[in-house]
């Protein structure tokens, strides 16, 4: 008996081992904890990779807004949206992959070791720049979206607020945190600051460049608002395109410039140049023309026709400069800000100079931006179809129209400024499939998950249709 | 040594007291009942040869020796040894066995009889699953059992889907538990979803990645002596949280007395079956449109075709547009001549030279090759009084339809027993296996899957065994989707690989050591009282490697993924058998399980590239690798339980069980959590002994609840850490919400069934219905984005699930030399989501988006699996559908409307049994009515003008695909916004008419019901005469075994309805389905 008794008791003490099992729930190979600057980096990366991308998954406005357009699969040049749904990742990126780190990365600093207090207070000025900035892009994109009741995950079905309500808090958020922006204190470090590598004084020129960008955005619905904003946002914001707000990837997966990815690394074929632009630049002799292209095959700049089927060696194609793995993102840009004061100053905001000068100005970044001289920019800004004197058209036929040239590559600010500006008109695809993207209808999982904050929006704006209009698109 | 001498000692001694005196007995065969039995089989004891009782169970059989024994026996009954009198005549009653006096293993191993079970377990024995000699048992179980769903995938060495009455859950596991000999094994199912966090490579949402199969597959079929499934919670309940969803007992063989050797040696060969491939139209090739490929201004003679200079010559000429991976191009002539893909492949005999525009003799039928297994085993077992032991050895090897796959499996099993006295005995075994894949499938909408092309995106103009010659001749991505053709920078493909290439370069490999065993001591105290310790262990480690060449479209890569498994089970566990009174009998079991689970893995890719070709190791990445996913998942779970069933007379008891559990994976303040169980029946046929056509009857109910825990480690949370940025280092917020006040879900169940069975047994049912519901469930509801969150995980939701099991047994025919049996089986679920979370309405099952615009959703009030996308606009009045000005169909533009649904109505199997002497013929019919697939294959194919439906004549009489001009084009049916019916015609010379681009999602949804002959087995079994001639054998028996020989009915065209992409809670949904194999081989069993 004794012997079964030694053999049970050992079996028994196998099983003894571990007497509290409450511990062995903690995840052992993921961080529980993580410096805030982290995931300011980290917001600012996705942000920048949603707006540089050219996934037709993601980011379609090369396409509708025709600077490119497709050879083989047409859905998103003809303004299919729904079968990718494309506004779900959207949404997603921005909410999910940057508004959320940027809320976490103030949540995190107060808390935080190794910054002064002054350094924290331009590092929570800068992630709530940031998240100013977003929210303008989910305004601009969707109008009413979650807001004040956003972010927060114990409240998993959040109601919708009314854009323009967005846009002022938006601008009384700004304006507190230029305020706060101390250029005595330290930003984030040099290497977690991926935009402005540290530097204080950048960042309140790109805030109240930003606020410049809002401002001129409502401007056909809130002249006074636009006004005072543009005027007291004028000689801080960008003076040059040394302050531009660039996003500098590197010529190594995976922190390469996701065009790259779309366009190279995938060997495909699917992207050229549209017929729109092309001609345009073609017309114009533009000097950026064989900086923004490639010639086809027969070496000779054409463009395809949106939506139709189009054959990739007949055509012209990104340039080797864009597709580069490390072709640098943009967030804001002294170009834009340089059209934003010329329409100012046509709208009779005070702003010093004169409209032609910025207009002037404008091109003349763009140009050598792009690799141009200011030889080039010369020459071009004499041709009289360019000149602001001459060109054809009221003043946002002009600005539309060379602002829609100078954004290329930028779709989504394309997208935005074109509808504000209402030009250049563009002609209709070959087989639209829907109707031209006002807006981007909510994501699906809006209408499946938070229905009744879906349907109160949907009504709230007008209907959830593509041909609704944001807010701020009066005309 | 000893011992084996003295056990050829004692069948010498056997053989030669048969030499002693013989005489006559006669004697007569009856039920309990006092029925006579027909056609027993009598045989004397340690003689060869055996008679046959009559039709009356009269029979008269030689006996010699000084003490003969009778071995009796008959199908449907139990097997009796009787000793044989002084004199001449002998009365022998048997025991009915085929329902209720059959012995049911059950919950931790526990041997009820069937008669007083109060709740419902259906048990098969092994040799109905081994005899198919399938390398994955669990496939043999589909249309056996009543209430289990079983689902599998056509690809070699598949995961297999093993649902019992329905899901339950939302998004965790819905796969029925497995049990070896009263111990779980593990039954993961490995595909690439569930390793990465990348959803590039997510299996389960059809983006790519190989099915790897699932890990019960490692048991050796032939060590598997019966297979229970205990289908509700009530008979579950003792294992705890981990069987809600069922559990599947399998008990390995007991060894004999004796030395027993039996060898079983086969060879099974498959075919794909064309009902389930795309069948190609014949009259179009390459292109998405007829006309417009080059500008008139070039002077193009056929404007369907490039026109370019296509060797620098100078002059232009007709060539194939290669980038255009659709066939709404030229329409097919003989007379014309083009350069088509080859002529651009300098090794190819076509180089530079033109070839007749015709369509491929050849298509991708023939890239399927015939699939080869080889099945060999050996099962050895042998004991005495006091000491037993079992070896066996399965070995399979398996080459699929596809090249270069493979599929290794080396099962190896030993048991053994020790009686160190009356009272104790020692028993332990283990199971090795080794299993090692080489080019599994690849599956969903993927560069790893050659079907993405051959049924979506395909030219039926290209010859698959030119193909094929072009890779061997060179070892190069030669392939047919040239960029651009006409210049040296454009010789690559653009979208699509050769598919030999892809088979033979781009290919996984994988392997997983397995060992689970357990080592048990077992105590009797005394007559009723027993105690049983056991430690078990279920352990493996695998390695997955998958790789992309240099010269694939996809950026080249290899990743692997290393993964280990622990699980450690300690049982202890005291049973009780006694008889209270002559009436009453109390069995009772109270015990303990301490369940410690270690899972932990590691996975890493190359990031950017391969610097050196064909060379497979992390350090060939042309990039730095960025960090690889660990994980280390540990699961401890300590269970207590009681169960006691009191008997009344074999005629009513009463069980009474519950358990208390301790999980590591819920908030200390509620981490414990106990749930009951009361089961009764009434075997009422007891109170009934003059009902002579009444064989037995039984009537049972149960209530009983489980309680679950959560996941590990889904209540605190961690950060993501993507790839350092330049200098920047990254965190991010996870996409799901952990929450630190998770409480134990729960499922409750009620059941109720009556078994009966008629005129001794010839006839017999058992019919079941059950309601089951599960709430508080614990997964990671999906949220608005908005909230910065994809999922956050919430005690919330509820599934019932109510449905009717029929299990019916029926023997026509019995005579002396033939008989004829029925098993049918019949299962009918209805499932319904009656709560979600707060305000949402549907949970999304996929995790990351399906192609198509399509997802497979638990939407609230229907049922769970309901497929949603867009649909038809319907004119309001009639229901009729809409067409818009443009003359197509007029679409939603939501993609929310519920197009389908995945369950089916029922499903069925009948097996069929004919036996004559020595030859017998088995098959079964598997059936599955209802339920709805989306075919991903069809969205697309269709609109690029791979089948036959896009090609032919109109109404008109005219080619479908002429130009509207020239008569040609279609009118779409249905009404236009004023409800008349459609009059305007429209385009069909360019992709799309009939497929995804005019079409919503809807109109590829397909009824998945199927009528298939699933199993056919043809068995002689040599005669005993001339067996014992041999002196060798103790039976041979020659099998030929067919598998899915005939899909006889189908409503999905093209494919097989059961085609999935993987076991898991997404079905309904096909992306490059693979078709049926259907296979024929032969086995030869021999018993020593």
């Amino acid at each position: 008996m004794k012997k079964y008794l030694i053999i049970f008791a050992s079996m028994a003490s196998l099983a003894a081992c571990t007497k509290n099992i409450d511990s062995y729930n903690d995840q052992t190979k993921a961080a529980s904890s993580a410096p805030p600057a982290t995931l300011f980096s980290n917001a600012v990366r996705n942000l920048a990779d949603v707006l540089t991308s050219s996934n037709v998954n993601t980011n379609i406005f090369r396409l509708t807004e025709q600077h490119w357009t497709t050879t083989t699969y047409t859905d998103e040049p003809n303004f299919d949206i729904y079968t990718r749904n494309i506004p779900q990742t959207w949404w997603t990126n921005l909410y999910r992959d940057v508004l959320a780190d940027l809320k976490e990365c103030k949540r995190l600093l107060p808390t935080s070791t190794g910054a002064t207090p002054g350094a924290k207070a331009n590092q929570n000025a800068m992630a709530d720049i940031m998240q100013v900035y977003t929210y303008s892009v989910l305004v601009n994109t969707f109008g009413n979206v979650p807001y004040t009741k956003a972010l927060d995950y114990d409240n998993l079905f959040p109601a919708y607020d009314d854009a323009k309500t967005i846009y002022d808090d938006l601008f009384t958020r700004l304006d507190a945190d230029i305020a706060a922006l101390n250029t005595a204190e330290k930003g984030f470090d040099a290497s977690q600051d991926v935009v402005y590598g540290g530097n204080v004084s950048s960042w309140i020129k790109f805030a109240n460049s930003l606020k410049m960008r809002m401002a001129m955005t409502v401007a056909d619905v809130n002249a006074a608002k636009a006004k005072s904003a543009v005027e007291a946002a004028d000689t801080k914001a960008f003076g040059s395109a040394v302050d531009n707000a660039v996003f500098k990837y590197f010529a190594i997966t995976p922190n390469n410039n996701p065009i790259w990815t779309d366009l190279v690394q995938s060997k495909r074929q699917d992207f050229i140049a549209a017929n729109l632009l092309v001609d345009k630049l073609n017309a114009l002799s533009d000097p950026r023309l064989p900086n923004y292209f490639k010639p086809n095959d027969s070496k000779v700049y054409v463009g395809g026709t949106p939506g139709a089927t189009n054959t990739f060696s007949l055509f012209a194609k990104a340039n080797d400069k864009i597709t580069a793995m490390d072709f640098p993102g943009m967030l804001l840009d002294y170009v834009e800000i340089e059209f934003y004061r010329a329409e100012a100053i046509e709208r009779g905001f005070s702003v010093a100079g004169t409209a032609a000068a910025h207009y002037n100005n404008a091109i003349t970044a763009s140009i050598l931006y792009w690799g141009g001289t200011t030889t080039d920019a010369t020459l071009y800004l004499a041709n009289p179809a360019v000149a602001y004197a001459t060109a054809a058209g009221t003043w946002k036929q002009k600005i539309g129209t060379q602002k829609w040239i100078a954004l290329y590559n930028r779709g989504y600010e394309t997208w935005t400024e074109r509808r504000r500006l209402d030009f250049p008109v563009l002609p209709a695809p070959a087989a639209p499939k829907g109707d031209y993207p006002n807006r981007f209808t909510y994501p699906s999982n809006e209408q499946n998950l938070n229905n009744q904050h879906y349907a109160e929006a949907a009504k709230a704006i007008g209907g959830d249709k593509a041909s609704t209009k944001v807010f701020w698109d009066v005309n | 040594m000893r011992k084996q001498l003295s056990m050829l000692l004692c069948i010498a001694m056997l053989s030669i007291s048969s030499f002693a005196q013989t005489r006559q007995v006669s004697g007569q065969i009856k039920d309990e009942k006092g029925q006579p039995i027909p056609y027993a089989t009598i045989k004397l004891k340690g003689a060869k040869g055996a008679t046959s009782a009559d039709q009356n169970g009269n029979f008269k059989i030689e006996v010699t020796g000084a003490k003969p024994s009778l071995l009796v026996t008959a199908a449907g009954f139990d097997a009796s040894e009787l000793a044989v009198g002084e004199n001449g005549s002998v009365g022998v009653v048997l025991k009915s066995q085929s329902s209720m006096n059959e012995v049911v293993v059950t919950a931790l191993g526990i041997k009820r009889n069937k008669n007083v079970l109060p709740y419902a377990a259906q048990q098969i024995s092994g040799d109905q699953v081994s005899a198919t000699r399938s390398n994955n048992f669990v496939t043999s179980l589909s249309g056996k059992i009543s209430g289990l769903e079983v689902r599998q995938g056509n690809a070699m060495g598949a995961s297999t889907n093993v649902v019992i009455r329905g899901a339950k859950s939302f998004l965790s596991s819905n796969q029925a538990l497995f049990v070896i000999d009263g111990v779980p094994v593990d039954n993961s199912n490995n595909n690439s979803a569930n390793k990465s966090t990348t959803t590039s490579n997510d299996q389960t949402s059809g983006r790519g990645g190989y099915d790897y199969g699932n890990a019960a597959a490692d048991i050796n079929p032939d060590d598997i002596e019966s297979i229970t499934v205990l289908k509700g919670a009530a008979s579950t309940a003792l294992y705890g949280s981990r069987a809600a969803n069922g559990v599947v007992m399998i008990t390995t063989k007991k060894s004999k007395r004796g030395l027993g050797i039996v060898v079983n040696t086969g060879v099974t060969v498959g075919k794909i079956d064309k009902s389930t491939f795309t069948k190609y139209q014949k009259e179009y090739g390459a292109g998405y449109q007829q006309g417009g490929y080059s500008t008139t201004a070039s002077g193009s003679p056929n404007t369907s075709f490039w026109w370019k200079d296509a060797f620098g010559t100078g002059s232009n000429s007709l060539i194939v547009p290669t980038t255009e991976d659709a066939s709404y191009g030229a329409r097919f002539d003989p007379n014309l001549m083009v350069y088509h893909w080859d002529s651009f492949d300098s090794t190819s005999a076509f180089y530079k030279k033109q070839k007749p525009w015709v369509g491929a003799d050849n298509d991708p039928v023939s890239f399927y090759e015939t699939a080869i297994a080889t099945n060999n085993s050996v099962f050895v077992d042998g004991g005495n009084d006091q000491a037993s032991f079992k070896m066996g050895y399965t070995r399979t090897d398996e080459r699929g339809v596809l090249p270069n796959s493979r599929l290794l499996k080396n099962l190896l099993n030993f048991g053994a027993t020790y009686k160190v006295n009356d009272k104790l005995t020692l028993a332990g075994n283990i199971n090795f296996s080794k299993i090692d894949g080489r080019g599994r499938y690849g599956t969903g909408y993927s560069k790893y899957n050659v079907n993405q092309a051959f049924r979506q995106w395909w030219e039926t103009n290209v010859d698959v065994q030119e193909l094929k010659d072009a890779y061997n001749r060179t070892g190069q991505n030669i392939t047919w989707n040239w960029a651009d053709p006409t210049k040296p920078s454009g010789l690559y493909p653009i979208y699509t690989d050769n598919p030999y290439f892809i088979r033979n370069k781009n290919y996984e490999t994988d392997s997983r050591y397995r060992y689970f065993g357990n080592a048990s001591v077992n105590y009797n105290v005394n007559s009723w009282l027993n105690v049983l310790g056991r430690v078990s262990l279920d352990s493996y480690d695998e390695l997955e490697e998958e790789r992309i060449a240099v010269g694939s479209v996809a950026v080249p890569s290899y990743s692997r993924f290393n993964r280990t498994f622990r699980e450690f089970n300690y049982d202890l566990m005291a049973s009780v058998n006694k008889d209270l009174n002559p009436s009453l009998n109390l069995k009772a079991v109270a015990g303990m399980n301490l369940r410690r689970n270690y899972v932990n893995s590691i996975y890493a890719i190359t990031n950017g590239g391969l610097v050196v070709p064909d060379l497979y190791f992390l350090g060939n990445s042309v990039s730095p690798i960025s960090a690889p996913t660990e994980s280390d998942d540990k699961i401890f779970v300590d269970g207590y339980y009681a169960n006691a069933t009191l008997t009344y007379k074999e005629l009513l008891s009463l069980d009474v069980s519950g358990r208390y559990d301790h999980s590591s994976t819920l908030p200390a303040n509620n981490n414990t959590y106990f749930y009951p169980s009361i089961s009764g029946s009434f075997n009422f046929s007891k109170l009934l002994p003059n009902a002579t056509w009444l064989s037995s009857g039984k009537l049972r109910a149960n209530y009983a609840e489980v309680g679950n825990s959560a996941p590990f480690s889904k209540l605190k949370d961690v950060y993501d850490k993507p790839t350092v940025f330049g200098n920047a280092t990254l965190f991010s917020l996870p996409n799901t919400k952990n929450n630190p006040n998770l409480k134990p879900e729960r499922t409750k169940s009620a059941e109720i069934g009556l078994e009966m069975a008629f005129f001794q047994n010839r006839f017999g049912l058992d019919v079941t219905y059950y309601d089951t519901k599960s709430v508080d469930q614990i997964f990671p509801v999906a949220v608005s984005t908005a909230t910065g969150y994809s999922n956050k995980y919430v005690n919330a939701g509820t599934i019932r699930n109510r449905g009717v099991e029929l299990s019916v047994f029926a023997t026509p025919i019995k005579t002396k030399d033939f008989s004829w049996t029925i098993n049918l089986n019949f299962t009918s679920n209805r499932n319904k989501v009656l709560a979600l979370y707060d305000s949402s309405k549907n949970l999304q099952i996929n995790q990351s988006s399906l192609q198509g615009g399509v997802s497979i959703n638990a939407t609230l009030g229907e049922p769970y699996g309901t497929i949603q996308g867009k649909t038809w606009n319907r004119y309001q009045p009639t229901g009729e559908k809409l067409v818009g000005a443009n003359g197509y169909y007029s679409i939603t533009s939501t993609t929310n409307n519920v197009i389908g649904n995945i369950n089916p109505d029922w499903i069925g199997g009948i097996y069929n049994t004919f036996k004559y002497k020595n030859l017998s013929l088995g098959f079964l019919i598997d059936v599955r009515k209802g339920g709805d697939v989306f075919s991903l294959d069809l969205y697309y194919g269709m609109a690029t003008g791979l089948y036959p439906e896009t090609v032919g004549n109109n109404d008109l009489g005219n080619p479908k695909r002429a130009p509207l001009a020239s008569g040609g084009g279609l009118i779409v049916p249905g009404v236009t916004a004023d409800g008349k019916a459609n009059t305007k015609r429209v385009d069909n010379t360019s992709y799309g008419y009939y497929g995804y681009v005019y079409n919503p999602a809807a109109a590829f949804v397909y009824d998945a019901s199927y009528v298939k002959l699933r199993e056919l087995n043809f068995t002689y079994s040599f005669p005993q005469s001339l067996i014992s001639k041999t002196k060798v054998f103790k039976g041979i028996d020659l099998s030929v075994i067919g598998r899915n020989l005939w899909i006889i009915h189908k409503n999905l065209p093209y494919s097989d309805p059961e085609e999935n992409l993987s076991a898991g809670n997404v079905q309904g949904y096909q992306s490059g389905a693979y078709p049926t194999t259907r296979s024929l081989g032969v086995n030869l069993k021999m018993k020593f």
